[in-house]
């Protein structure tokens, strides 16, 4: 046995490796089309907004009176800065293409169906969560884009009948937008939301996983 | 479902899996090439097409036009149909209903069917709900109005310094000079006569921090005559213009401030090669804007003379034409020469212009005042014929220092000769 032979025969009868190996790589999947990279490509999208993001946030600072100022110094001083802010930024925006389209290939093709609708159902939750990054990330530059736009986004609860303006006053840390909004959708944005997708995916590709990928429905089905 | 149906299923599943191909290296690696697209798409775009820069947010400003992310927009146009008391039920109970159908759907949808033949109620209904939504946000996209002048933006530090000027130059020079020299405040309403003390030197730029001149420009100092210039205020700045024109000022007055090469450049007038004719357009309108703007537009006390384009410089006033191509009696000549001519004053009333800045003003009126810089290498360029009055000296006058001028400081003497013909 080779040296290596024998540190992968140590590790994998201490975690497993042949088991996993034989139960996500070397599984058998029906024949499926190019619509079911979707997912996948969701996942690598989330990875990517995590990583550039990681690096956004060494520079980025929370603050009303800082914000603005740290992203035109990540996009003029950081070597790269503007690199990582343009993925980040497009990233977005893909991700939530990419998400969208992923969930209507499984609608369209009845895969929410018996055995898969918890599937669906983490689903939604990641669809929703999916979107409230985009709407949390949108204010952190904090230029007037941002500002208005949430402004007007978080009045938008606030037309609810009884709890309306408590949900505006929740989302806001106030009753204007301020210092505190800018903090409370920070964390959301970086910690909150990132935490449940990632957590949301894990049981999402493991019932993938256990459940077996959909077969495309014929005549008869 | 039935329990037979679900066997049903599974089997058939199980059989389609047999048929099917491994995850690894299949699946795997279509998932790769479609994720290595994206990853390439990204990188476009990212270098492409970038990220827009904005103005920094001024809660001041509600004449903006809020505009929510692209994937949101269709709830934004959505709303335009609630009015009034109605709002309420496109705010919450359609978005609401619209996220528990999509929860629950696995649970409304019994129809144990898959294939989109039998399944056509479904289909039909989330593809009306997918073209409203791409309808809408098209809608939206099309009828959102264009954002209304967008204020000035400055990235880098020059820029930004540039934009200070520019600013400084339209809204301070009436009353605290070009060079915020500071004097008697002449021609503006209301100050009339009033001295200002420098701002410019050690005792503003020692003593206020940058946090402080933001101040001072936004809240403006009413009891002392200085109007408030932010926005929140009742003027005419957005904070970054305000931040640039703090940077402008501590750059440029500051001694302890370094001033950027590259910014340094843009401050200076523009060059002028020894035969050039100068333009409006390259020459006169820098010096028009840093010098005279700030009386020279609307709402100041000019004699409806505005400076703010080639068509104004030539044609308005109450004594136009101010300038006449070819002629050095002009009016605006004459008065940077600060005579007090019919027209007014000494022009700028506080300080007279740099001589080497009034020669370029005259090569220009000689030259036939040409507005671009085309028409001004057409022109043949004049040699500058000495001011009329000295033509008319014929002695040679020579000056002998009878004593030796012993300073370490350097010397200067200054001759003023009138001539009466
Ligand atoms: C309408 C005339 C007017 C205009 C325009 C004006 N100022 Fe002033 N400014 C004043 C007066 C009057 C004072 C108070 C007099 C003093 O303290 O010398 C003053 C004071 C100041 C001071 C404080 C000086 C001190 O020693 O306290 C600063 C700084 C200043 N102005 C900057 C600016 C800037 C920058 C602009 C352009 C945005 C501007 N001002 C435009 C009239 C004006
Ligand atoms: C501090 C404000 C101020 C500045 C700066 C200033 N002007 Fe004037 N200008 C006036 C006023 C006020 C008048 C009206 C006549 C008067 O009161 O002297 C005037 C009148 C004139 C007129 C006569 C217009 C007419 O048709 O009657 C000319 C020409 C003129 N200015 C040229 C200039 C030029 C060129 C500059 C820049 C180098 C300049 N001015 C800068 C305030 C200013
Ligand atoms: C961050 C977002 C998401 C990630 C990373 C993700 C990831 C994945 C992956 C890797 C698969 C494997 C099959 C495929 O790629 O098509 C999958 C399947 C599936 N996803 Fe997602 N998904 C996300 C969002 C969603 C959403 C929003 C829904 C629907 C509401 C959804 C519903 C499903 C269903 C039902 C399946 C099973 C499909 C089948 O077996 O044919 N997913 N997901």
């Amino acid at each position: 046995m080779s040296t290596a032979q024998k540190v992968y025969t140590w590790l994998d009868e201490r975690l497993g490796l042949t088991g996993i190996y034989n139960v996500v790589l070397d599984r058998k999947v029906p024949k499926v089309n190019w619509w079911f990279t979707l997912g996948s490509a969701s996942l690598f999208l989330f990875v990517m907004q995590g990583v550039t993001g990681i690096f956004l946030t060494v520079y980025y600072v929370p603050s009303p009176d800082h914000a603005y100022d740290s992203i035109q110094y990540i996009m003029n001083g950081v070597s790269f800065g503007w690199l990582i802010r343009g993925i980040h930024h497009w990233g977005a925006t893909l991700m939530v293409v990419v998400v969208s389209i992923h969930m209507l290939r499984t609608f369209y093709l009845a895969a929410y169906k018996y055995p898969r609708e918890v599937t669906w159902l983490t689903g939604v939750v990641l669809f929703l969560a999916t979107l409230s990054m985009g709407f949390t990330g949108y204010l952190l530059p904090w230029n007037q884009r941002a500002y208005w736009a949430t402004t007007v986004g978080t009045e938008i609860p606030g037309t609810a009948p009884l709890i309306g303006p408590l949900v505006t006053r929740v989302l806001r840390g106030g009753a204007d937008l301020s210092a505190v909004t800018l903090a409370r959708f920070f964390s959301v944005h970086i910690w909150f939301l990132p935490a449940i997708i990632a957590a949301t995916i894990g049981i999402h590709i493991y019932l993938v996983i256990r459940l077996g990928i959909s077969s495309i429905p014929d005549k008869d089905d | 479902m039935n329990q037979e149906f679900k066997q049903k299923y599974l089997d058939k599943y199980y059989k389609a899996k047999q048929k099917g191909v491994k995850f690894f290296p299949d699946i795997i690696y279509k998932d790769m090439i479609v994720s290595f697209g994206l990853f390439l798409l990204l990188l476009g775009l990212a270098t492409f097409v970038g990220v827009a820069n904005e103005p920094k947010a001024d809660p001041s400003d509600s004449s903006y036009i809020p505009r929510p992310e692209w994937y949101f927009l269709f709830l934004f146009q959505m709303l335009k149909y609630f009015p009034g008391n109605l709002e309420w039920i496109g705010t919450t109970v359609i978005p609401g209903v619209a996220v528990l159908l999509l929860f629950l759907l696995p649970f409304v949808d019994r129809n144990p069917y898959r294939h989109w033949s039998k399944r056509k109620v479904a289909i039909s209904v989330m593809s009306v709900v997918v073209a409203g939504i791409v309808g809408l946000t098209m809608l939206a996209a099309v009828t959102t109005p264009p954002q209304t002048e967008a204020a000035p933006l400055a990235t880098s530090l020059s820029e930004q310094i540039a934009l200070g000027q520019d600013t400084y130059s339209i809204q301070c020079v009436e009353c605290h000079g070009a060079d915020g020299e500071g004097g008697e405040i002449i021609g503006v309403e209301g100050l009339e006569g009033v001295v200002l003390k420098p701002i410019n030197d050690q005792d503003v730029m020692y003593t206020f921090t940058d946090e402080t001149l933001y101040n001072v420009v936004n809240f403006g100092q009413p009891a002392q005559g200085m109007p408030p210039f932010g926005k929140a205020y009742g003027g005419e700045l957005g904070p970054g213009e305000i931040e640039a024109l703090v940077a402008f000022m501590r750059y440029t007055w500051d001694d302890r401030a370094e001033l950027p090469p590259e910014a340094e450049q843009r401050a200076a007038p523009p060059a002028l090669a020894e035969n050039e004719v100068p333009s409006y357009e390259v020459h006169i309108a820098p010096l028009v804007k840093r010098y005279c703007i700030s009386c020279h537009r609307p709402g100041k006390k000019n004699n409806n003379y505005l400076m703010q384009s080639y068509a104004e410089v030539m044609t308005s006033g109450d004594h136009a034409p101010n300038v006449v191509a070819g002629d050095l009696g002009s009016n605006l000549i004459r008065m940077l020469h600060r005579e007090e001519i019919e027209a007014g004053g000494p022009m700028p009333p506080t300080r007279a212009l740099k001589p080497e800045l009034i020669a370029i003003f005259e090569r220009w009126v000689l030259g036939g005042a040409p507005e671009t810089a085309e028409q001004a290498a057409q022109l043949a360029a004049p040699a500058l014929p000495p001011p009329a009055e000295t033509l008319q000296v014929s002695p040679v006058i020579t000056i002998t220092l009878t004593a030796p001028v012993t300073s370490p400081l350097p010397v200067t003497a200054t001759l003023t000769v009138t001539v009466t013909p």
